[in-house]
């Protein structure tokens, strides 16, 4: 018997080396590669080996882009495959898990084989991965840029991080459903053009609220998905919006102690958002971003709050029913003085960065891969129509700007010169943990464990804190 | 004999010393140091004393995960090994289909960690949602969770343990007992029970360290969540690692504080078990 | 004798039940590893209906976000090359120092012991930065540093074991003219089998197993990432949880398992009582 289980474990072993052998091939072609190389270079003349080693070297750049938007994956991983085809240059695209990216690139950036492109939320951002960003003022990409002031400039002047999108968001909402809202006896707006503040929207939304089996919804609101990892909408989109207010009142940009002045402002609109959508409050610990864009794509919503590059996950929808000229956006109103002229929140955080401590030539390689994606025909529609970006660079034609309705909403309200956009005040947010706590804090409010003021105590505090934390880790 | 196997040192042991040194000397030694810098990789460490570990404390999340841990430990170790102990009693019973039984309630303990802790959020989830809530919305369902999880993981493996031993009891001492009239329950308490001490303390043992150095059933099952409530020791220390910039002296310095724990119990419990040993 | 049977009875009724419960959550992810991924927050206990059957779509789906079979592929590689290699290295130096007295092998014994109750998380940081540092992410390099890190618990019971040999076999070798390899081989090792197959099992248990580790040190972008890991990053993952296609993963993970269990039932379980008493 036992001679029995030692044959079975060595065949196992056999086994396990064969497949081995299938899942090394790649570095089994590269140890035979170097194997030919050798015996070339004993018979042939040492000068013929030594450029084509060289060669090899140069050419042996390779692209290791750590992205960070799970849902927009597959387009990265076929343009990696394009170039790769085109060039020759290996890209590898890795994506972070939702909520991860941080924690992901730390892991990974310490490792042999570190991503060699990156990216950074601001100037937060930059400040964890300094040491990691190489300055990149003599580029084409940066030339490119609509707007240089946009970049992340370091201490020294360089150039640490490029935009690469512009992105708006706001509420989605579902115009075929609002107008046949609009059309109902005892409508309260014939448009939904006509909301323009938060007690108009309050007072539409409940009262489809109320006639949701006549609209044919289940609720007005998509799940207000707070799956920790998945809270990002609300804990730094919507977060932006009282934070933008408080800022403009005190007319700064950032600050170590936040008031949370508009924090009934926000209460406002988060209460509306759990009490009048599809799912309990107390099940939306188990809700994804996905969950509730499909739930606005099938038609059981007719609100979502979300931003442009939602329009994938819409339109991706197996069974989608809404119409591609019924996606329209509203300002996210949540009761400030003077909202009436509020438009989308526009502005970036994703900037592009290069390893600085990655070689030379992965270096280069990195920074041809990224300027292929925004000056050559198949990047850039990758970019304008896969991706959805509104890219602010000037490679892109009048006729190559993203045409899917979202980002033409996006583009609309931006030139709309009545509505002032508010700008992503979240970028100066202490940190990815500060943003945790206050989604798990959103958390436990939609599940009745504890009361609004200790939400707004959660705030403040870890606000404090976190600036002071990593102040101090500086 | 030793002399000439002694010319042999580099065969015998200098692999295993090498991976030794590579999986843990050296990682330890520099991670006890670590703990004294402020460091965000290992090279650009720059000594600070004893600051990481008073970092450690000004925020509540390292004394709660303690708290949690000890809270869990507790109730798992005791539902765990009462547990076990009844179904050791009940498959010692001659009963038809005992080894199906065996088979089955240890199979558990052979599922990974991570695979666990999804099988059984996924499970409390469906259970929960026909009471409108979920597993994150409130820590004690986290709490709950956990402690159904690791009972339904270690309840086979230390019954087991705990079938090896009362096998062991030697059948004359209980016909004896019989004899002598001893109720069931004097058999139980005065026989069997103190025959099976070595299997108990080694039980407690094995439960105590797979508590307290649980990872990754909490990383599965709810990551902490609601609010870091369900965070354990192990958990602080990687996301206090992992998931923020700056606070890498912080996680060694818990890392440390957590290892004295951890050690003081295992060698409270060596001690503790050799001295019995001694008294039988 | 007759209540006993009575008893018995009642008991042998009670432990159906417990298995039946015991076996649920294996049973709740298969059922709903067969139903669409939208049907299933809906009604989890239900058997999967015309509308909600999902055949094998699940499976597929999983498989391919995770090139499945290829973890599989290295998890069997790490945990069949780490077990062989650490039941042959472990067991020569827990031979060679408890054989050999002196300072500094009983300094060697008491490291390894005391590496035993070091948890994980006190390593982890530097060990991985190390184990990068010196290039050691990949299946090899993961095949070291789980012979370092089972070294502690293998050699401790090697050495248990090995005391309790009579050392006159030895000797008697060695004066037919054994080398100590020889002597080793031809007369020790196969003496070490009944242990050799406790520790085989505890470690393939722990590496099969392991989450952390391989995580830490391979990471999730290689192509060598284990069955802990792709569960791991696929749910986590790509925005939004596939509740499909992680039941399905959550089956696949299983049945290894389950199958090398049934297989080797008898060994298992005794391994691993044998390694609760020793350890």
């Amino acid at each position: 018997m036992k001679k029995k289980v030692i044959s079975a474990l060595l065949s196992i072993a056999m086994v396990a080396t064969l497949l081995a052998g299938c899942g090394s091939k790649e570095a089994a072609t590269e140890e035979a590669a170097t194997e030919e190389a050798a015996p070339a270079e004993e018979a042939a003349p040492a000068e013929e080996a030594a450029p084509a080693e060289e060669s090899a070297e140069a050419g042996e750049g390779q692209v290791y882009y750590l992205n960070f938007k799970p849902e927009v994956d597959e387009v990265w991983q076929s343009l990696a495959a394009k170039y790769t085809e085109e060039t020759g240059v290996p890209v590898k695209v890795v994506t972070a898990a939702s909520g991860t990216y941080e924690q992901t690139l730390k892991s990974e950036i310490a490792n042999a084989n570190a991503p060699t492109l990156f990216q950074i939320n601001g100037p937060v951002g930059y400040q964890n991965w300094k040491d990691y960003c190489l300055d990149l003022k003599d580029t084409d990409l940066y030339s490119w840029l609509l707007d240089p002031s946009l970049v992340i400039t370091g201490e020294d002047g360089g150039v640490y991080g490029i935009p690469y999108v512009v992105e708006g968001y706001g509420i989605i909402y579902n115009n075929a459903i609002m107008e046949k809202y609009a059309a109902m006896d005892g409508a309260l707006v014939k448009s939904a053009d006509e909301i323009t503040n938060f007690d108009t929207l309050k007072s539409v939304v409940e009262d489809m609220q109320a006639k949701a089996a006549d609209l044919g919804i289940e609720g007005v609101f998509a799940s207000t998905s707070l799956t920790p990892g998945e809270d990002w909408r609300w804990q730094t989109h919507l977060a932006n919006l009282p934070v933008y207010y408080e800022y403009k009142d005190k007319g700064i940009s950032d600050t170590d102690a936040l008031e949370f002045t508009y924090s009934d402002n926000y209460k406002n609109i988060f209460d509306l958002y759990i009490n009048n959508s599809c799912t309990e409050p107390g099940l939306l610990g188990s809700k994804s971003v996905d969950d509730s864009m499909a739930e606005f794509a099938l038609g059981k919503a007719a609100m979502v709050q979300n931003g442009n590059w939602g329009w994938g996950q819409i339109s991706g929808v197996e069974g989608n029913t809404v119409a591609e000229g019924d996606v329209k956006f509203m300002p996210i109103y949540t009761g400030a003085a003077g909202e009436e002229n509020q438009g989308l929140c526009t502005g970036t955080e994703n900037f592009f960065c290069i390893n600085s401590q990655a070689s030379e030539a992965d270096q280069k390689a990195s920074i041809a891969f990224v300027e292929w994606i925004f000056s050559s025909d198949a990047g850039k529609d990758a970019v304008t129509n896969e991706l959805g970006f509104i890219a602010p660079f000037n490679t892109f034609e009048d006729d190559e700007k993203p045409t899917d309705p979202l980002a033409q909403e996006v583009l609309r309200y931006m030139a709309d010169s009545s509505k002032t956009s508010v700008a992503w005040n979240f970028t100066s947010f202490p940190s990815q943990q500060f943003k945790d706590d206050f989604g798990a804090a959103l958390l436990e409010y939609a599940a009745g464990s504890i009361a609004w003021d200790d939400v707004k105590a959660v705030v403040v505090e870890r606000w404090a804190a976190e600036k002071a934390a990593t102040a101090e880790a500086e | 004999m030793q002399k000439t196997l002694k010319k042999y040192f580099v065969v015998f042991t200098v692999p295993t010393l090498i991976a030794f040194c590579l999986a843990f000397v050296v990682p330890f030694v520099m991670g006890l140091y670590l703990s004294f810098c402020k460091f965000t990789t290992v090279t650009n460490a720059e000594f600070v004393g004893l600051k990481n570990y008073f970092r450690a404390f000004e925020e509540p999340d390292f004394l709660n995960a303690t708290w949690f841990t000890v809270r869990f430990a507790v109730i798992a170790i005791i539902s765990i090994n009462v547990l076990s102990f009844v179904m050791a009693l009940l498959l010692t019973r001659k009963i038809k289909g005992t080894n199906l039984f065996r088979t089955v309630f240890f199979m558990p303990n052979l599922i990974g960690g991570i695979i666990l802790g999804y099988i059984w959020q996924s499970m409390i989830n469906a259970i929960l949602v026909n009471y409108g809530t979920t597993l994150v919305a409130n820590a004690k369902f986290g709490y709950i969770g956990l402690i159904v999880l690791m009972n339904w993981q270690m309840i086979g493996y230390m019954m087991i343990i705990y079938i090896a031993g009362l096998q062991n009891v030697p059948t004359d001492l209980i016909e004896a007992a019989h004899i002598d009239g001893a109720t069931a329950r004097q058999t139980l308490f005065r026989v069997k029970i103190p025959m099976v001490m070595p299997s108990i303390s080694i039980c407690l043992f094995l439960t105590l360290s797979n508590c307290f150095k649980l990872f990754d059933q909490n990383l599965a099952l709810t990551a902490g969540a609601p609010s870091k409530k369900t965070a354990m020791m192990a958990l602080d220390i990687y996301n206090t690692f992992y998931g923020r910039s700056g606070f890498e002296g912080v996680g060694q310095a818990k890392a440390v504080m957590f290892f004295i724990v951890v050690a003081t119990i295992a060698l409270t419990q060596l001690r503790f078990t050799r001295s019995k040993e001694v008294e039988q | 004798m007759k209540t006993r049977k009575a008893v018995n009875h009642v008991v042998f009724v009670l432990l159906c039940i417990l298995i039946v419960l015991f076996l649920t959550p294996i049973f709740f992810i298969i059922l709903n590893s067969f139903k669409g991924k939208l049907f299933i927050s809906d009604n989890p206990f239900a058997l999967p209906t015309a509308e909600t059957f999902a055949g094998l779509s699940n499976y597929i789906n999983g498989v391919e976000k995770t090139n499945f079979f290829a973890a599989f592929g290295w998890s069997l590689f790490i945990t069949v090359f780490s077990v062989i290699a650490i039941i042959l290295l472990t067991s020569m130096t827990a031979y060679y120092i408890t054989r050999v007295k002196s300072k500094f092998t009983s300094l060697i014994y008491y490291m390894f012991a005391f590496s035993m109750i070091v948890p994980f998380q006190m390593v982890m940081f530097t060990m991985s930065k190390l184990a990068n540092t010196l290039h050691l992410n990949n299946p090899w390099g993961m095949v070291i540093l789980y012979v370092g890190f089972g070294s502690g618990l293998s050699v401790f019971m090697f050495s248990g074991f090995v005391k309790s040999i009579p050392i006159e076999i030895e000797e008697a070798a060695m004066i037919d003219g054994c080398t100590p390899l020889q002597t080793y081989f031809g007369v020790v090792m196969p003496i070490l089998k009944p242990t050799a197959i406790t520790v085989a099992i505890l470690n393939a248990m722990w590496i099969w197993n392991d989450y952390l580790l391989p995580y830490l040190v391979i990471g999730v972008s290689t192509n060598y990432k284990t069955i802990p890991v792709v569960v791991q990053y696929l749910v986590g993952s790509y925005g939004a949880k596939d509740m499909g296609a992680m039941m399905a993963l959550l089956v696949l993970a299983i049945i290894p398992i389950v199958i090398f269990y049934l297989a080797c039932q008898k060994y298992i379980i005794e391994g691993v009582v044998a390694g609760a008493v020793k350890g």
